[in-house]
């Protein structure tokens, strides 16, 4: 009964103590941190955020500027003691000073759709699974209607009559000098108004999962015996929802979050594709493929210039999303 | 059965009503509306008089109330004004406005009425108007850009047969590879297979059909041609002109070859899309079953392995995913939208898109319409197909 075969390890203290001292998401970062795609994803969005936050900087070009190149220049043209990286497009403008002004518009653009989008799923599905009643049957009968629509078709429209008119939506003052300064646009014109107006569409319509997500996670932990116990100690409603339910469905939002920045991106790629987002002055990787598609018969190296940051972009979230999503589930052995 | 399709079909038409309603009223409630281009199209002069923008009002019906303006897009109706018995009713009913302003009017009886419009448009006058069938009679109106005064059913017709060819052969392609890579790479977890599936399905739902598109054409229709190999067409449905490919030899214009050559980058494209998450989806599934006692039982009572995966596991596998495949739908004329665009492929999700941007809304309501219709009828046969991979589900 005494004897073991088990050789036991010393059970040495400073070990215990620091085991014990590892909160959850310290536990996360180090099992995020063995998925090897995820941090090269990692890596390849900080440069592309460092560059887009540079991009006054690095840019060697005024980002509308024609310069005296001519029209598809190849990359690596030097023209006039100034050099080119990237060439020039299809009206002499430099490739490489508008990928980087496009680089900040578009993550902009989906940093904020996603946000405030899975800010705005997570509140109005935690009400209605926590609530339960007029507020869910509302919320579960847009989710039910959402879902068997073809709802693209309804996000373009919406955004076509937007987009091209976006003085039509009275917009704060103060977010449109904040989105200006932060996506280096110029307040002549209504291109701060477009950028605004494509965010509040894509957040619109964008929603839908988070609050699906939500609700079902917070219908499933509300049942359980610590959220009973919560409120037998007088906990309020606000409390409960904030401090025991919320971080309990938290796993799952922060991995839906991810992806959603991914879906935020491509379709806001997708819109400036079709001419019905973002117009032309205003570069986003978007409008930019939509030119360089059409020259591809002739110059087909272009429309890898603003495709290839498209397509790293967003398999970076999506790889991110993968490891955040190993990390995060506890039954995983890693 | 019977009592739940026909519930189910009426919610169907009930939905597309609302969807209808709703898209009618985004597009001709939005400030400036169709107006402003039907002028800069329809008119001869430079800077058309009044008379010209009030004639195009009439034309279009822009002058009539939202509400009016609907029912008579849905239903053809009110055609002028109501006659009982030889009576006229609701003759005086006012339903647009011409031209804004102040007016006063005169009625017969004696009655003065201010009202806020100068020129009004009463029940009687939309008597001499012509008028549609209403799209409940399936008259979806005319054009009014794209192909002026073409019936815009006649415009859908010609190119709803390429969108469903499309979307059918992909979805077709996507299921009979999903399935079959779905069970081996459950059946080989982990192995090289396995991995190797995995990998390229991740990088096939990360990667925007647009990229893909861009790229495929690139690749296989540009490089491959000056490459010298046999190429691909880069976009359109059929070819203008009769074209010499290497190893393949002469491939006529219009003939079923040219089509069949013409829809392998797109269908390639959106297969590869959806391949990538049903892939997953049906490893992931059959995992799951593949641990099941049922399974175990099989087994140990010695069926042939190859007989429990497709018998026992993948039966049991495939029923989640009878539910994802209506669920695809919206996403499938989401993405047709954005492949259509990339290779100028002359369907319905393209004709959305020049319409919305030539500001077509006839045509473009017609295109969300039939697409929420088509969705919708997809979720009542998966419903429908769904009892009969799983006997246990009744509906009612």
């Amino acid at each position: 009964m005494a004897t073991t075969s088990v050789p036991l390890t010393k059970p040495t203290a400073p070990v215990l103590a620091g085991a014990r001292s590892e909160s959850q998401w310290a536990i996360v970062l180090r099992r995020f941190r063995k998925h090897r795609m995820a941090m090269i994803s990692l890596g390849a969005l900080m440069v592309v955020f460092l560059a887009s936050l540079l991009a006054p900087v690095l840019a060697p070009f005024p980002r509308d500027a024609t310069g005296l190149a001519p029209r598809f220049s190849p990359p690596l043209t030097a023209y006039n003691g100034q050099m080119h990286w990237l060439g020039t497009d299809h009206v002499g403008r430099d490739f490489f000073t508008r990928l980087l002004y496009a680089a900040r518009i578009t993550l902009s653009i989906s940093f904020f759709a996603a946000t405030l989008a899975t800010l705005i799923g997570m509140t109005l599905g935690a009400l209605a699974g926590y609530f339960r009643g007029l507020v869910d049957s509302i919320v579960m009968r847009i989710l039910e209607f959402m879902a068997s629509i073809p709802d693209f078709p309804i996000l373009l429209i919406v955004a076509s009559i937007l987009a091209s008119r976006p003085e039509s939506l009275p917009i704060p003052r103060f977010v449109l000098d904040a989105m200006g300064a932060l996506m280096l646009l110029s307040p002549v014109g209504n291109e701060r108004a477009q950028v605004v107006v494509i965010i509040v569409v894509l957040t619109a319509f964008g929603w839908i999962s988070a609050a699906r997500l939500m609700r079902g996670m917070v219908l499933s932990v509300r049942e359980r015996d610590f959220i009973e116990a919560t409120r037998a100690l007088g906990a309020s409603n606000a409390r409960i929802i904030l401090r025991h339910v919320v971080p309990n469905a938290f796993p799952p939002l922060v991995v839906s979050y991810t992806l959603s920045l991914a879906g935020a991106l491509t379709a806001e790629t997708a819109l400036s594709f079709l001419g019905i987002g973002i117009t032309d002055p205003t570069p986003t990787w978007g409008n930019m493929l939509q030119f360089a598609t059409n020259f591809m018969l002739t110059d087909p190296w272009v429309p890898l210039i603003p495709g290839l940051p498209v397509v790293i972009a967003s398999l970076a979230f999506n790889f991110i999303g993968d490891g955040l999503r190993d990390a995060l589930d506890p039954r995983l052995k890693m | 059965m019977a009592n739940y399709l026909v519930r189910r079909f009426i919610l169907v038409f009930v939905m597309a009503f609302v969807v209808s309603l709703a898209s009618f009223v985004l597009l001709y409630s939005a400030p400036g509306g169709p107006l402003e281009q039907l002028v800069a199209l329809q008119s001869t002069t430079r800077r058309p008089d009044p008379d010209e923008i009030e004639r195009i009002m009439k034309r279009y019906d822009l002058d009539l109330n939202l509400f009016v303006r609907y029912l008579r897009w849905l239903t053809g109706h009110p055609r002028g004004p109501i006659v009982i018995g030889g009576q006229e009713v609701f003759g005086d009913l006012q339903v647009g406005c011409l031209k804004e302003g102040q007016a006063r009017l005169v009625y017969p009886d004696g009655r003065v009425v201010e009202i806020n419009c100068a020129k009004p448009v009463f029940l009687r006058d939309l008597a001499d108007r012509p008028t549609g069938n209403g799209v409940i009679r399936l008259d979806f109106g005319r054009s009014q850009q794209l192909a002026r005064e073409q019936p815009v059913i006649e415009l859908i017709e010609s190119r709803l047969g390429n969108t469903l060819l499309l979307m059918g052969l992909s979805t077709f392609f996507a299921i009979a590879l999903s399935i079959p890579i779905g069970i081996y790479s459950a059946v080989k977890q982990y192995s090289r297979f396995d991995y190797f599936f995995t990998t390229l399905t991740f990088f096939g739902s990360g990667m925007p059909t647009l990229f893909t598109g861009v790229m495929g054409i690139l690749v296989f229709a540009l490089l491959f041609q000056r490459l010298g190999l046999p190429y691909l067409p880069a976009g359109l449905v059929e070819s203008n002109r009769d074209a010499v490919v290497p190893l393949l030899g002469t491939i006529k214009a219009g003939s079923f070859a040219d089509r069949l050559w013409h829809l392998i980058l797109p269908v390639a494209v959106l297969t590869f899309f959806n391949l990538a998450g049903w892939t997953r989806f049906i490893r992931s599934s059959m995992l799951e079953v593949l641990r099941q006692d049922y399974v175990r039982t099989a087994r140990a009572k010695g069926v042939v392995e190859r007989l429990v995966i497709l018998k026992h596991a993948l039966r049991n596998a495939l029923i989640p995913f009878v539910t994802l495949l209506a669920g695809v739908l919206p996403t499938l004329f989401g993405g047709a939208i954005i492949t259509e665009s990339v290779f100028n492929w002359s369907g319905i999700g393209r004709l959305f898109i020049n319409a919305l941007v030539a500001s077509d809304y006839p045509v473009a309501i017609a295109y969300v319409l039939i697409s929420t219709f088509l969705t919708l009828i997809g979720f009542i046969l998966s419903d429908v197909l769904y009892t009969v991979v799983d006997p246990r589900i009744r509906l009612s």
